[in-house]
């Protein structure tokens, strides 16, 4: 059922915008990833499946920064959302007073650049001169300081922790708006029918809200799979190359001039979060009548 | 909000516009004081002459064509130069604006960070734009594949400065017989990283100069059993553990005669060298004994004349002019304090000559090419030079002839106690100094036990080998 309020013809503006400077640089991009543009010569060969075989080949270490990026998106997802339903249950249903304030507390850290917020941390997080380890150290725990972003262990986790740490706000106000639209109703009769606190939120709270969650999730999906300024800013892919992922890689062949190569691995990218999204998405129209 | 407020806010809109986009007219009164405009000013409405310094990381493309307000006509070009933070000496931006005095042309310097430098040059090379002069790291390998002379620079053969700069340092600028570029750097004192020792830490504990490796090491133990970190290596800034390994180039050559010249007609590799995988060797273990303290991969080289002054750490790796440097910002270090030798890895003794520094490129499409070579031409006066080299710190000498040169005499003792043979190799071995960078996250991920030595060198030669044929080098075809 469309409303057909508007003709056609009011859409042309914008859409001539988008197809000019989304679709066709997209589709260029696509067919230079089959080419040889680097930095080094004016002219571009076709080169066919050359860069393919270059990203995926034996000597190349693709599984690793692959396998970075979907550790990181995973743990990411996983983290964001049971913290940030944590905190949006506590804002609507726990706390009556200050809650407006402590929303707002929340989701400030979602604000700053990601920038500034990767620098601070590399401060917070430094192992000898940090907040963190100075506060660990002076407070008897000691034992817990580790090499945050130093240590081959730690760098990954500590990366995802800053990155939770900024992300967790922008979700919660998100699931605390989905929670806000389930009517009251259901929870009366509920508690009537002698449902307590974890019965009520398994059975009213979290069926209800899946189509937001689904919302979220595709959100942090798709943030989690094109991460870049987080780990370049606190590791740069270090310590060695053990925290590089699919976005540093594309940079770094862009800093050695291999453009051909850099566009082969985003277009790649590209094609993954096209997939990926159109499923998640159709699941969470599945429900919907046509 | 009505009709009338709706107008008046669309004029002021378009007026705004208007004022930004048209340039800045000659001041009629002589302005206050010349300001120093930083970052980008967008619609530049005031009309101030000034030197733009932008530290922060923007790319400004303002070139504001501002005149001396004063009699003399003047040419009235603005010259655009980008540089890499560190390159540009405070000394010669006093030197320009001395230029703009006598000749009215101003330079408009557009400083980068280092570590964006070269992705931003190449792209601007790339797309046709660069700006009328730009800086570069000389050497052949940057020239041809990085910068591409050729193409991209303009021949300055005929210059008369060419006769007075150093032979070496002179050929680093040339490709193919042709100069291309202006050193004036001082390729000693400054590119010279040698060990700069304590030498009241060195005296209480009984050492002196370590002749080997082996020596080298006990030295260490020593003074790590004593509470003191021996040396002070910041891993952090990725660039400079890895000054480690090609600045011993000339031990390489030393025991393999030749090894330069056959690496670069791919006739010898890195992979196999067993001096190069011993030197990698030696590196692993200073890290795992701890001889770079417990905080090394986080240490940072902006805090190395901090760790000087605080007595904490016994030894550094940097040029021969460190100790002056630090002294200017910790007035109690005494620069004489500290004394110098070679890198001791794989028992090397001598001096890394390194010819190779940051050079001015003028670029072929600029429409200011006669005005550059004049810029150029005065930075290269006797004159500007001296004024150059006594305001500097940390420059001892210029690559010039004709000098008066400022060695401390540590710095001299150090040069005629170690001979320097052949040049590093980050100068002398084509494709090895633009992937310093990778060479450090290998050297990194080697610390850390997820690398071994060999793959280290494997690694070098492959990244060598992917520049020599996307560059064409017949020698790889």
């Amino acid at each position: 059922m469309r409303n057909k309020a508007y003709p056609f013809y009011f859409v042309i503006g914008a859409l001539a915008l988008y197809l000019l400077f989304y679709v066709v640089p997209a589709v260029m991009g696509f067919f230079y990833s089959f080419t040889d543009w680097n930095s080094y010569s004016a002219d571009v060969h076709w080169v066919g499946l050359a860069n393919l075989k270059l990203i995926f080949g034996s000597g190349q270490s693709y599984m690793r920064y692959i396998s970075n990026t979907v550790i990181f998106t995973v743990a990411t997802i996983v983290l964001k959302t049971v913290i940030a339903m944590g905190l949006a249950l506590l804002l609507t249903k726990g706390l009556n007073r200050l809650a407006n304030f402590h929303r707002v507390v929340m989701y400030l850290p979602a604000v700053l650049p990601m920038l500034v917020v990767s620098l601070v941390f590399k401060s917070i997080l430094n192992p000898a001169t940090g907040v963190l380890n100075t506060l660990l150290r002076g407070s008897g725990l000691g034992f817990l300081a580790q090499r945050w972003l130093v240590d081959i262990h730690w760098a990954m986790p500590s990366v995802i922790g800053v990155d939770t740490w900024r992300g967790v706000g922008y979700i919660m106000v998100i699931l605390i708006a989905g929670i806000q639209t389930i009517p009251v109703e259901y929870y009366e009769a509920a508690s009537i029918d002698g449902a307590g606190a974890f019965s009520s939120f398994w059975r009213i709270t979290l069926p209800l809200l899946m189509p937001v969650l689904a919302v979220t999730t595709v959100l942090n999906l798709l943030y989690g799979l094109k991460v870049f300024d987080v780990v370049f800013v606190l590791t740069n892919g270090g310590p060695g190359r053990a925290t590089d992922t699919v976005y540093t890689v594309i940079f770094d062949e862009f800093s050695k001039g291999r453009y051909g190569v850099a566009t082969a691995l985003s277009t790649i990218l590209f094609l993954i979060m096209i997939v990926l999204g159109y499923f998640v998405i159709r699941l969470m129209h599945r429900d919907e009548v046509a | 909000m009505n009709k009338l407020s709706s107008t008046l806010f669309a004029l002021l809109i378009v007026v705004t516009l208007i004022a930004g986009c048209t340039p800045a007219p000659a001041p009629s009164a002589a302005p206050a004081a010349p300001a120093a405009t930083t970052a980008p000013a967008a619609p530049a409405a005031t009309a101030v002459p000034a030197v733009t310094e932008a530290p922060a990381a923007t790319t400004v493309p303002a070139a504001t064509t501002a005149a001396e307000p004063t009699a003399a006509p003047k040419s009235q070009v603005t010259l655009t130069y980008m540089a890499s933070q560190g390159w540009i000496k405070d000394a010669e931006l006093e030197l320009a604006k001395k230029f703009e005095a006598e000749t009215g042309i101003h330079i408009d310097y557009q400083i980068i960070p280092a570590d964006q430098y070269f992705n931003v040059l190449k792209t601007k090379l790339n797309a046709g734009e660069a700006t009328d002069l730009f800086g570069g790291q000389s050497g052949k390998t940057d020239l041809k594949v990085q910068y591409d002379v050729e193409k991209n620079a303009v021949d300055l053969t005929a210059e008369e400065w060419t006769k007075r700069m150093d032979p070496l340092a002179l050929d680093m600028v040339s490709l193919n017989g042709k100069v291309y570029g202006s050193e004036i750097w001082d390729v000693i004192a400054s590119n010279y990283f040698v060990v700069n020792y304590n030498k009241a830490i060195f005296d209480k504990l009984g050492l002196k100069p370590p002749k080997t490796y082996a020596e080298f090491k006990a030295a260490c133990e020593k003074i790590k059993a004593a509470g003191i970190t021996p040396m002070y290596e910041p891993i952090s800034d990725g660039w400079h553990h890895v000054l480690w390994f090609p600045m011993v180039g000339p031990r390489f050559e030393e025991l393999n005669p030749g090894l330069a010249e056959q690496l670069n007609a791919n006739k010898a590799t890195f992979t196999g060298n067993q001096t190069m995988l011993l030197a990698l060797q030696q590196m692993q273990e200073m890290y795992t004994a701890g001889f770079w303290g417990d905080n090394a991969l986080s240490d940072t080289v902006a805090d190395t004349d901090k760790m000087m002054a605080s007595g904490k750490i016994a030894m550094f790796l940097a040029p021969l002019t460190e100790p002056q440097v630090a002294e200017k910002a910790y007035p109690d270090l005494k620069a004489d304090g500290w004394g110098f030798f070679p890198i001791p890895l794989v028992d090397n003794q001598l001096a890394p000559a390194h010819p190779a520094g940051p050079s001015k490129f003028i670029y072929s499409g600029s429409k200011h090419i006669a005005e550059a070579k004049q810029y150029l031409a005065y930075l290269a006066k006797p004159q500007s030079l001296q004024y150059l080299l006594d305001n500097t710190p940390d420059f001892a000498t210029l690559d010039f002839s004709g000098l008066k040169d400022k060695w401390s005499p540590n710095q001299k003792e150090f040069l005629t106690t170690y001979p320097a043979k052949t040049i590093v190799y980050q100068d002398a071995v084509n494709y090895l100094n633009p992937q310093w960078m990778d060479i450090g996250k290998d050297l990194t991920a080697m610390f850390t036990g997820t690398l071994k030595p060999e793959d280290v060198l494997k690694n070098i030669d492959q990244r060598r080998s992917d520049m020599a044929k996307t560059a064409k080098d017949p020698a790889w075809q």
